[in-house]
């Protein structure tokens, strides 16, 4: 198994990653430190119903990147340079001056929009890695005990809502058997939302139960402490962000 | 320890008491079974015992409960934390952390406990229920039995008085049932812990208990010794009804009492076996089955056939692949090498709606399939999706259970009711084939009788062909004709139900380890000798 890390680590780091290349608006740089992140996340991803965070993010920012392409073919103020091709022009009302709908689409407007897509999609990903790689679980045990009753509600959230996932895969298919057709979406929200409230009721009375609220404070079983590596790892990151604005 | 006077309990708009006038007391180191039918009002009895009714259920609650000197009328559930331990239906839905030590400290830090404490008290109860070198494990990865222990263990690191459990055992396997029983029973003698609990498989539980709370259907209960209340009420495990089917002048509650009672019967009885059922064709052929999750292997070359008329019943420890085996029956996952047909087609080139005709299925929450709002509704819905005429569902339905109101709403159904009605829906399109997933899960010995009569009427009558993962070896024993064992995603046995069970201590029904070593697995096979040797 490998060393632990703590929980605020990753997320400091790419935070950092995130910052730096916002600031150095560098492409290159955006697709360095995406393939970096990759292989941080495939060594280190937790077991658990968010581990595939990352992959998600990804797909995410891989849509945003399109959109933002196609609107930015689409739509926008004229850009001059080298012409591709050319789109059918929709002419617009006077009172909408300097917009323009198709006509050219020249190199410069298609690599600017697809440049300002990677910088999104970025940090998108940076964020899903983040998520990977720390289980939420164990960030809110780390949040001051001031939010604690924040961290345990949201506790209550993030536990019920992967077992949403597989409810709503088991529910379908059980009712794809009875019928032979595919369910309706009202049809399977049902015994969805009934079984997702029971689970919320059962887990809050278990808290109840175990005297949770009862103390102003509360002690920790296992207090998290920073060790050198953790420090390392976010002097890395912020000197890598640093190196990318400066360079 | 815990003391009911004069208790009465009303839920809000109801009109309807749950609980009326329970009076009794339960001292200190005794282990109490509470049982009942399904919807008398167990569970709602057990909460009262640390509060969460009605704090945190709301009603109205008359006359006073003390629990260690406390009355839950002014104590909130929290701050007797450190005094009742409760322990629910379903483990899974009341983890708050991810990983086992985790868990077990979180009750300790939301008391503030010192660090020094809660390590000790960790240890103890890993220790308690022998989860030790699962400490760092991720509770999601546990098995069924080991999620049970850490949700004992999670109560047992407050250093609880009593002990309240509801249906510790209704998903688990007969081993793990007696591992969880085995720790109550420790905890019972050694440390003097008050256990109450809830259970309806009697068979699992008669041995280890002192006293018994029967709620009666309608609302009076009586508390007693267990030879005492199983003399007046039908939910009663085969062993009683063995000695009462003998005529026994003793109730015996434990196998060993009742091996003594029985031992001249058990020599001189002559000689003779269940008759074996020949089945028709095979209906459906699972051949060279095998499944991976990810590096696990689920299900490795399984091979299973299942023949008209021929109730089959799947069995194995929790994780064997039972549930990945009806899976791969009724095509939800698609194995990854081997062949599953049906009628001599592959199932995966069947359309939906053929499939759904052909197979009917029971899934393990049978409350999957319903989502209307009265269960004349669901009847109606049943009739146009299997094409019959109009009331043919609400008919079958009411064959089997007559006092169900067709203006129910089915949420509001006893676990048995509602397993009727999804019966009921699914039999009305007549299928070839009935697969059912752990069907009976929370069923009192009533709904459970029901259901046998119906499997075997099915099977029998309509010539359907049975597939049923179950832990429960009683209705295994009572209407299956053949039993397949699967362990670790193998198949280590498939032969004659007798056979099988007999061939395994720990899956004998209590009949059988009663009359050991004479192969018979049920009272009415004990029945059937004595009636041939007159």
């Amino acid at each position: 198994m490998l060393k632990p890390f703590h929980p605020l680590t990753f997320w400091a780091l790419f935070t950092a990653l995130a910052v730096g290349v916002i600031a150095s608006g560098n492409a290159l740089c955006a697709i360095a430190v995406i393939g970096g992140s990759a292989f941080i996340v495939f060594r280190r991803r937790e077991e658990g119903p968010w581990r595939d965070s990352f992959k998600w993010s990804l797909i995410a920012g891989a849509l945003l990147i399109s959109i933002r392409a196609i609107t930015g073919i689409l739509i926008g103020v004229p850009r001059i340079g080298r012409t591709l091709f050319t789109l059918p022009r929709i002419t617009l009302p006077t009172w909408l001056p300097g917009i323009r709908v198709g006509g050219d689409v020249t190199w410069e407007r298609l690599s600017s929009s697809l440049h300002e897509g990677l910088m999104i999609a970025t940090v998108i990903a940076l964020f899903g890695a983040a998520n990977s790689v720390t289980s939420p679980h164990k960030l809110l045990r780390v949040m001051p005990s001031k939010v604690y009753q924040l961290a345990v509600t949201l506790t209550i959230a993030t536990s019920v809502f992967p077992q949403l996932i597989s409810s709503i895969h088991r529910i379908r298919q059980a009712q794809l058997l009875r019928s032979g057709k595919k369910p309706r979406i009202a049809t399977i929200a049902i015994p969805l939302l009934e079984e997702s409230l029971e689970r919320a009721v059962h887990l809050a009375e278990s808290m109840e139960a175990r005297g949770f609220g009862q103390s102003k404070r509360q002690s920790r079983y296992r207090p998290i402490h920073y060790s050198l590596n953790d420090l390392t790892v976010i002097t890395g990151g912020i000197s890598l962000a640093i190196a990318m604005v400066v360079l | 320890m815990i003391t009911f006077s004069r208790v009465s309990l009303i839920y809000p708009h109801s009109t309807t008491t749950v609980i009326e006038d329970l009076s009794f007391e339960i001292v200190e180191g005794e282990m109490v079974l509470v049982m009942g039918h399904t919807g008398s009002g167990k569970s709602s009895l057990l909460r009262l015992i640390n509060g969460l009714v009605p704090h945190h259920t709301g009603g109205i609650l008359g006359g006073e409960i003390i629990v260690d000197g406390k009355s839950t009328r002014t104590t909130k559930p929290g701050e007797l934390a450190g005094i009742v331990g409760i322990v629910g239906q379903n483990p899974l839905d009341t983890f708050v952390a991810d990983t086992v030590e985790e868990e077990l400290a979180f009750g300790m830090e939301s008391l503030n406990f010192p660090h020094d404490v809660m390590r000790k008290r960790v240890e103890e109860a890993l220790d308690q229920v022998g989860l030790t070198s699962h400490r760092n494990r991720t509770i999601a990865t546990l098995s069924g039995g080991e999620q049970q222990r850490l949700a004992i263990a999670s109560a047992l690191v407050m250093h609880p008085k009593v002990l309240v459990l509801d249906e510790p055992t209704s998903a688990l396997d007969p081993v793990a049932s007696e591992e969880i029983l085995a720790i109550l029973h420790r905890l019972v003698h050694d440390l003097s812990v008050t256990v109450v609990l809830a259970e309806h498989r009697l068979e699992r539980v008669i041995g280890y208990v002192d006293r018994i709370l029967l709620i009666e259907g309608n609302g009076s209960t009586s508390i007693g010794s267990p030879a005492e209340i199983l003399k007046k009420t039908d939910l009663v495990p085969p062993i009683v009804r063995l000695t009462r089917a003998l005529s026994l002048d003793e109730v015996g509650t434990s196998t060993r009492e009742v091996r003594r009672l029985t031992e001249n019967l058990r020599n001189e009885l002559p000689e003779s076996t269940r008759p074996l059922f020949t089945p028709g064709e095979t209906l459906l052929a699972l051949e060279k089955v095998s499944l991976t999750y990810g590096s696990n292997i689920a299900l490795d070359e399984v091979s299973v056939e299942i023949k008209t008329g021929e109730i089959t019943a799947l069995m194995g420890r929790n994780g064997a692949g039972k549930s990945s085996l009806i899976k791969c029956a009724v095509g939800i996952l698609k194995p990854v090498t081997g062949s599953v047909t049906i009628l001599g087609e592959d199932i995966a080139t069947l359309s939906p709606q053929r499939r759904s005709q052909i197979i009917g299925y029971i899934p393990q929450e049978p409350g999957d399939l319903l989502y209307l709002t009265t269960v004349q509704e669901e009847c109606n819905r049943a009739d146009r999706d299997n094409l019959v005429p109009s009331g043919t569902t609400l008919a079958l339905l009411h064959s089997t259970l007559p006092t169900i109101a067709a203006t129910n709403h089915p949420r509001d159904l006893s676990e048995g009711e509602r397993l009727a009605l999804v019966l009921a829906i699914v039999l009305s399109g007549s299928p070839k084939i009935l697969i059912l997933d752990e069907p009976t899960r929370g069923l009192d010995y009533e709904a459970k009788n029901r259901l046998m009569r119906e499997l075997h009427l099915r099977a029998r009558e309509y010539g359907i062909a049975i597939l049923m993962a179950t832990h429960d070896v009683e209705i295994v024993a009572e209407v299956a004709d053949r039993t397949i064992f699967l362990a670790d995603g193998e198949k280590v046995a498939d032969g004659s139900t007798l056979d099988v069970l007999l061939a395994s201590p720990a899956f004998a029904p209590q009949v059988a380890k009663v009359m050991s070593p004479r192969p018979w697995l049920t009272v009415a096979d004990v029945l059937r000798s004595q009636e041939s040797s007159r």
